[in-house]
């Protein structure tokens, strides 16, 4: 299956992209999806990530979602 | 519960009031405005950008929390996106009840939540991204 990955604002600087579409299995991870993009990249704890426009957890299996958001700390209004 | 949710690259026209609000008795407006300096430094403009099918999707769901809280008629939001000079709104919430508690508490719930939690950004912008002075 295949995911799209958005990131945003200053992650989307830090990782040189603002989207990408991947490979990937169900049962994959997050963290591990993005290991893989960014092998150098930490998210620390300011970073959020969504799943099919829901955060989620990192280290939770994505299943069929199509969609993975990296949400740096958000500042709208 | 009527919601209107906008986002828009232009400058934020404030739609009239609906004629029909024989019901409403508060109306409770808010204009975030760019100032003119961040952090102590003089800046033309901030930059806003947004995942917009999530934020949409956050903010529907934090209106109707806060309706359960606080019942209100109708609220309407329009959010910046893109180069918004210093001077402009970069957002406008207006929130209709029937009385002025629910209104107020409404609009300070919603502006606190979009930004502990809604996928928008703003940013000092790169001089080719704005075309402010």
């Amino acid at each position: 299956m295949q995911i799209t990955v958005f990131a945003f604002a200053h992650t989307r600087d830090q990782l040189g992209f603002g989207e990408k579409v991947l490979t990937c299995e169900a049962q994959d991870t997050p963290r591990a999806i993005l290991r893989r993009l960014a092998p150098q990249f930490d998210p620390g704890k300011t970073v959020r990530v969504a799943v099919d426009r829901e955060y989620a957890d990192w280290d939770q299996p994505i299943g069929s979602a199509s969609e993975l958001a990296l949400i740096p700390p958000v500042s709208g209004g | 519960m009527k919601k209107h949710i906008e986002f828009t690259s232009a400058p934020i026209v404030v739609p009239p009031r609906p004629g029909n609000l024989r019901e409403t008795g508060a109306c409770v407006e808010f204009h975030g405005i760019v100032r003119e300096t961040e952090n102590g430094r003089a800046i033309p403009a901030l930059f806003y950008e947004a995942y917009e099918a999530m934020a949409r999707l956050q903010l529907e769901r934090i209106a109707d929390e806060l309706n359960a809280a606080h019942p209100c008629d109708e609220i309407c939001l329009i959010h910046r996106l893109g180069p918004v000079p210093a001077g402009e709104a970069s957002m406008y919430l207006r929130v209709l009840s029937r009385h002025r508690q629910e209104a107020f508490a409404f609009a300070a719930g919603f502006v606190t939540r979009l930004k502990a939690d809604v996928p928008i950004w703003k940013t000092a912008p790169p001089a080719s991204r704005c075309t402010a002075p």
